[in-house]
């Protein structure tokens, strides 16, 4: 305990960056998840598969593969990363294949006429979405989002193995600064800790998501969209 | 940088040697966490005191961490307590202890989707509740449950890779490995989206299949 505490300074740093890890990704999958969301509801064959050919890809390649392919693989392209772009840019394309399947979800899980009547309306297509659409999907969205940023936020752990300082490697440092200096060897208590942080994080989100999902479905029509469960990690 | 067949050849020995690790790991794994599955919905259904909790516990535990945080903590933090497991095998238990708390949770919906007559009738006929989870709810909430149960594997599979983390030569252990020493990066990344798109996507497939067939008495 008193080792947590003396180094509360380090665990704040990891701290810090895996929550802005998170927000970038966030910010980021939502923007793909968006994009590719709506366009998977378009009448198009073509875009509809290249957008499932994208989701699948993502979704079905570890994502430590992928993290480490875009670490690794960004100097043999000639563009050499430092970890933390590497890392985000490599949740983000996976944050935004599972948000693509949300926000895909959301719209179709308002009723079609209303599609249909401010079609008849005489209103554009990109005000359909704007306008009737995605502010509808919007609700019926947030518990499953909600769950999203709950693995987002697990799935920044990875930034430890590619050199990024957040929660876990921080916690990994401590254990290597104790063994050095103090010849103990923490790491059972430091990872425990660790690990509880992770939950009270995850926990109070898992928790959000699903009062939402049940206040949500109290008066929701159309069908639920499934939370994602870390079973997708 | 072209694509080198030659070089890809030479590095199947190497690869088929990781597959195999995967392979291994996985299977394992899997029969593990169907089993930490089968007693933990049992014992949730059946509310055994403590033990009930003790499984309620377990389930957000795993579902609200980070499977590489379980990971270190099972590879680095058990042998400072004196709890000392091989590599390989902290990587099956790390995976299964997943894994387990995922089929714990399929099984339990499985269990709950039993139609209540049949426990009734089962308790009728002079069954204990054990017995008729075992003769009974288990064998239809599996029979339930499986394509979720088979999801869970089919991402167990996936997540294999973890294990490259603490040093396990499986698969992407293997190929990432032969980018640092050969410093070549096509050759390997294709046979990582291929190996793990084709069987993870096969077995997806196989899923659907089964869940299909298992439809098919309901099916008008």
């Amino acid at each position: 305990m008193t080792l947590i505490i003396e180094n509360l300074p380090l665990f704040l740093i990891g701290l810090r960056a895996t929550l802005i890890l998170a927000a970038i990704t966030l910010a980021a999958s939502t923007i793909i998840g968006v994009t590719l969301g709506v366009l998977a509801t378009l009448p198009s064959r073509a875009i509809r598969l290249l957008v499932a050919l994208y989701v699948e890809t993502l979704r079905d390649i570890p994502l430590i593969v992928t993290i480490f392919t875009i670490f690794f693989g960004a100097p043999f392209a000639g563009v050499p990363l430092e970890p933390l772009p590497a890392v985000a840019i490599g949740l983000s394309l996976w944050g935004g294949a599972n948000g693509a399947e949300i926000v895909r979800g959301g719209i179709q899980s308002v009723p079609a006429g209303q599609a249909e009547a401010a079609t008849a309306l005489g209103l554009y297509r990109w005000q359909v979405y704007l306008k009737v659409l995605l502010p509808q999907a919007l609700r019926a969205v947030l518990p499953a989002y909600t769950g999203l940023l709950a693995l987002i936020v697990q799935s920044t752990s990875l930034g430890a193995l590619v050199g990024v300082t957040e929660f876990l490697k921080a916690g990994g440092l401590v254990i290597e600064r104790s063994t050095v200096m103090q010849g103990i060897n923490p790491s059972f208590q430091i990872y425990g800790f660790v690990l509880l942080v992770y939950f009270a994080i995850c926990s109070t989100l898992s928790f959000a998501s699903r009062r939402l999902n049940r206040r949500l479905s109290a008066g929701a029509q159309g069908r639920a969209i499934s939370v994602p469960d870390a079973s997708r990690l | 940088m072209e694509f080198d067949l030659d070089y890809l050849m030479r590095q199947i020995p190497a690869l088929r040697a990781g597959l195999a690790l995967t392979v291994q790991a996985s299977a394992l794994a899997i029969l593990i966490s169907i089993a930490i599955g089968l007693v933990g919905a049992s014992v949730r259904t059946l509310r055994l005191p403590g033990l009930a909790h003790l499984f309620v516990a377990y389930v957000e535990l795993i579902r609200n961490t980070p499977l590489l945080v379980q990971l270190f903590f099972i590879f680095f933090g058990l042998p400072a307590v004196g709890l000392t497991l091989s590599l390989f095998w902290s990587g099956v238990l790390a995976l299964s202890l997943w894994a387990g708390a995922f089929q714990t949770e399929n099984i339990r919906g499985g269990l709950a989707a039993v139609s209540p007559g049949l426990s009734e009738a089962a308790r009728a006929v002079g069954l204990t509740r054990a017995q008729y989870l075992r003769l009974i709810g288990l064998p239809l909430a599996v029979r339930t449950g499986l394509p979720a149960m088979l999801n869970t594997c089919v991402s167990l599979i996936k997540n294999s890779a973890y294990l490259s983390a603490i040093g396990v030569q499986e698969l992407t252990g293997v190929a990432f490995d032969r980018i640092a020493s050969d410093f070549r990066a096509f050759e390997m990344l294709a046979v990582l989206l291929v190996g793990y798109l084709s069987v993870v996507l096969s077995l997806s497939f196989a899923v659907r299949g089964i869940e299909y067939r298992l439809q098919a008495p309901f099916r008008r």
